[in-house]
């Protein structure tokens, strides 16, 4: 019991210290809080799809389009990082191979 | 349909293909170098770092929900008569046991030719701990000390509840004490110690037994039984109702394995124990503990502070990694969830250490077992198996391995516990950049010789 206080005490803080009052988006089906509306959408489409109205189903797929929008930039920067390790490791490698 | 499924699996060929070069580099390495590395250690920690690194990037490509919940979620049963391999797993855990007794008092005093050292170290803590997490736990089946306390458990008057929490930080610091003793006797060397310390463990159980009952010392206390759960959760094969279950190896660490705080401290526990056990018999260990010593620290501290420093600070690092997870991703789950969910992630790393640290211990010393059991009393010459050169190359494999496996681990449970795929790839980083520098940490002690550690 005292072990969950402590958590719970620990949790308010740390949520204070990102600003969560600020703005959070709150699931009303369960009750979880998101630091987004875009996370809160994309968590109702996967945790309450068959509860969703129409209006919800909508946001859930704008929030899914607007995250493999970002998820490919943050593709392509993952591509060049891979390349630069790669090109990098193989001059290093030459370099002392020398 | 077959484009969606062409992209993860394309992912995952990419994957699997860089790390076999990287894995066979690694491995050509060790195994054409003998003594020196043909490159700079440097070089060659970087190159382990930065695989993991890579394969961190190239798991973050497989965003598809659907697929890499089918990965860690594919099973197939198989019947098995569970029953049956109980009664034979008791008894062949008996008959084991007795021979350590009997061997351990009365058999050769040369270590290798004793059947209670062999059967311990060679077959017990090398051989049944790689089928563990190779194949599957057999221990709770073969446990003498559960077989033999369970009569106990009809006297005394059955289970007690304890906090499941306060259990796993009980057997966190059992384990931290085992290993320490593990490194400081010479439990290896003298087999009536070794019998000795074998039937004050049975003491231990049987109190651990009449204090809390039967299952819950088994189930939450027992270092060994919770040593060898956490193995076999890599494992492919798992134990259910019905008979034996097939898995993805490692699938099942996406689930629950741990949940508690103190469950956390001992993954984190078990991986410490296994880097420690190896980093104290580095030359720049002995370097250090000379100095140390000479400064006027007793030896007699010196290791268990080391063991506790370095089990603390390997503590820190990973919950602040999980604080930092909650932070990248961003999420409002708590840190303690984080932490739960993916420390089951680290066993993976602590089974690819271990087969790096004993695969070749075992091969080469496996004719001592088979001589052992064939005849406790009386053994044949020991003898080494000669080994190829190539397969101390196994053992830098077996590191990155287990590290790849963990990042995809790692990559799964995210994806499971965070609604935005962008969301679980950022709750990465940290853990990532900790995996990494424990991969360099475990490759160099891996490339050092081994010797034994100063001042025991």
């Amino acid at each position: 019991m005292t072990a969950d206080n402590t958590t719970t005490a620990v949790e308010a803080t740390d949520d204070h210290a990102h600003g969560e009052d600020d703005d959070d988006a709150t699931c009303e089906y369960c009750g979880d809080r998101f630091p987004t509306e875009q996370l809160r959408d994309l968590h109702r489409g996967l945790e309450h799809y068959d509860v969703l109205d129409d209006d919800d189903r909508a946001a859930y797929e704008a929030a899914y389009e607007a995250e493999t929008e970002s998820l490919q930039s943050f593709r392509l920067r993952a591509l060049a990082a891979l390349v630069l390790l790669y090109f990098g490791f193989l001059m290093l490698y030459a370099v002392v191979g020398l | 349909m077959s484009r969606r499924l062409a992209r993860p699996l394309g992912a995952v060929l990419g994957l699997a293909a860089v790390c076999g070069v990287a894995v066979a580099h690694g491995g050509s390495l060790r195994g054409a170098s003998g003594d020196s590395l043909a490159v700079p250690t440097w070089l060659f920690l970087s190159t382990g770092g930065a695989v993991v690194g890579a394969s961190f990037l190239l798991a973050s490509f497989v965003t598809d929900r659907a697929f890499v919940a089918s990965v860690h979620g594919w099973t197939r049963s198989v019947p098995a008569p569970r029953r049956l391999l109980a009664w034979a797993g008791r008894l062949v855990g008996l008959a084991a046991f007795v021979v350590l007794v009997v061997a351990g008092f009365a058999g050769p005093t040369e270590p290798l030719r004793n059947a209670a050292i062999v059967l311990v170290w060679v077959g017990w803590w090398a051989g049944l701990v790689m089928a563990t997490y190779l194949v599957g736990n057999t221990w709770p089946a073969l446990d003498p000390f559960r077989t033999l306390t369970r009569p106990l458990a009809r006297v005394t008057d059955g289970a007690r509840d304890l906090d499941a929490n306060a259990a796993a930080w009980t057997s966190t610091a059992f384990l931290l004490a085992l290993v320490w003793v593990e490194v400081v006797s010479p439990l290896a060397d003298a087999p009536p110690l070794l019998a000795g310390v074998t039937l004050a463990y049975l003491g231990v159980a049987a109190g651990g037994v009449v204090a809390v009952g039967h299952e819950t010392w088994f189930g939450e206390v027992d270092p060994v039984a919770r040593l060898f759960r956490s193995y076999g959760a890599v494992a492919p094969v798992e134990r259910t109702e019905s008979g034996l279950s097939l898995r993805v190896p490692a699938a099942r660490l996406t689930e629950r394995v741990v949940d508690t705080r103190g469950g956390v401290a001992f993954v984190v526990a078990v991986l410490w124990g296994t880097t420690y056990d190896g980093l104290v018999g580095t030359p720049a260990w002995a370097g250090f503990a000379r100095t140390v010593v000479n400064a006027g620290v007793p030896a007699q501290l010196l290791y268990p502070a080391a063991l506790v420093g370095g089990f603390l600070a390997f503590h820190r690092l990973y919950w602040w990694a999980a604080r930092k997870a909650r932070e990248t991703a961003p999420t409002y789950t708590d840190v303690e969830t984080l932490a739960v969910r993916f420390a089951p992630s680290l066993l993976a790393i602590a089974a690819g250490y271990h087969l790096a640290h004993y695969l070749v211990y075992f091969l080469s010393l496996s004719p001592s077992l088979f001589g052992a059991v064939l005849a406790p009393l009386d053994p044949p010459i020991a003898r080494r198996l000669v080994l190829p050169g190539w397969l101390s190359g196994v053992g830098v494999a077996a590191v990155l391995l287990g590290h790849l496996l963990a990042i995809w681990v790692a990559h799964g449970t995210a994806f499971d516990e965070l609604p935005g795929r962008l969301q679980a790839v950022r709750s990465q980083y940290a853990l990532t950049a900790v995996m990494v520098f424990y991969t360099m940490s475990s490759l160099w002690i891996v490339s050092q010789p081994a010797g034994s550690p100063p001042f025991l």
